[in-house]
């Protein structure tokens, strides 16, 4: 079955409907709803007990939000990691800008999409990256062969046929063979976007 | 769908806004079996789909400002309507515990109003409720309304990627699901 075999047989199917009658009555039952919904919104509060209600609610959502933002603060670290290992996210990006996509990029100032003018960049499994210089953290999602600028660092990010990452900077070569490496405080880590999400 | 809108339309939308309930019971009368069978292809069920058929229309009054235009009206009623569904697929996901059993009531519902005009019109149906919401909820409006993709990433608030994404492989499935029916069978 074709695409278009699929779409007439589905719109051949009929849904069950509800009697004639209960047409002819539904218009004039919905305006009733309206009507009734409007009296009930201008009837005069009396009773202290909606008040209350709101004033406990009111209460209720004030502690809410301080829990909430104490819990955000602890949660930010994590959050920026959970964004890139969303895989539709991704995957919806890459699509959106095929063969286009050099980088996203996760830092302190949010998400950031990397794009290259024309769709030149090749196909191959986006790699996942994260360093962190002693004061900042930065991660992005990248594909081999990409030269980018992360933490203040400018570096090629290559993978090997064996799936083994190795990033280039200036002074400095990292790989996921011996991921120890530690300079200036530089911490990185490597690895197939795969084994992320 | 694409349909003619009503000549007197704009001028019900008018007074609607005014709060005329009179003129948007003739808006009702005009789109009632659209938003019917539009919340029956999400629900599965009868009674359900009058429930948010009612709950469309009050909805679309109280929010009526915000239309502006840009679309068809339907398309704004059927925005409403595709989205109340979800909402209602999410509650029903919740209640897994009871869902086998309002499944059989809506079955036997079916059954007891005269149900499904023909087979075909069950089978698709049965193969439609098999699907996830969101899946669902994408078939509903390119197939049924005939929304391109980017009228429906608008009404369900995601990338036309997303949709497309969501379109296909509901295809994939309903294809197998709806496997060996031919349209000269029924």
């Amino acid at each position: 079955m074709n695409n278009s075999e699929l779409d007439a047989l589905l719109k051949k199917a009929r849904t069950p409907e509800p009697p004639e009658e209960f047409w002819e009555e539904f218009p004039q039952q919905v305006a009733r709803g309206l009507n009734r919904a409007r009296t009930e919104n201008f009837r005069p509060r009396q009773n202290w007990f909606p008040r209350l209600a709101w004033g406990f609610a009111t209460a209720i959502c004030i502690l809410a939000a301080f829990a909430v933002g104490h819990w955000r603060g602890r949660m930010e670290a994590k959050a920026s990691t959970d964004v890139l290992a969303d895989a539709t996210m991704v995957r919806e990006t890459l699509a959106m800008f095929p063969n286009q996509v050099r980088a996203i990029v996760q830092d302190e100032h949010g998400l950031n999409l990397v794009l290259s003018d024309n769709a030149d960049v090749p196909a191959s499994p986006p790699i996942y990256v994260s360093i962190y210089d002693g004061k900042h953290h930065s991660s992005l999602v990248t594909f081999s062969g990409q030269e980018i600028q992360i933490a203040g660092q400018k570096m090629t990010v290559l993978s090997d046929a064996q799936g083994g990452i190795i990033l280039m900077g200036n002074d400095f070569a990292w790989s996921s063979r011996d991921p120890a490496y530690e300079k200036n405080d530089l911490k990185i880590e490597a690895k197939p976007l795969s084994t992320v999400m | 769908m694409a349909r003619m809108a009503q000549p007197d339309e704009p001028n019900w939308i008018q007074n609607s806004l005014a709060g005329d309930t009179e003129a948007y019971a003739a808006i009702v009368k005009e789109h009632q079996k659209m938003v019917h069978a539009v919340a029956f292809r999400m629900t599965g069920s009868l009674a359900d789909a009058e429930d948010l058929t009612q709950e469309t229309f009050l909805r679309a009054f109280r929010q009526i400002d915000s239309f502006r235009g840009e679309s068809k009206f339907s398309t704004w009623l059927c925005q409403i309507a595709v989205n109340l569904g979800l909402n209602w697929c999410a509650r029903e996901n919740r209640r897994d515990d009871i869902h086998s059993e309002w499944a059989a009531d809506a079955i036997s519902e079916n059954d007891s109003r005269g149900g499904f005009p023909d087979e075909l019109s069950r089978r698709v149906q049965n193969a439609l409720d098999k699907l996830p919401a969101k899946q669902r909820a994408a078939i509903v409006l390119t197939i049924y309304e005939n929304q391109t993709h980017a009228e429906a990433a608008k009404t369900l608030n995601c990338t036309e990627a997303t949709v497309s994404w969501r379109v296909f492989t509901a295809r994939q499935k309903l294809k197998r699901l709806l496997k060996g029916i031919s349209h000269e069978q029924f």
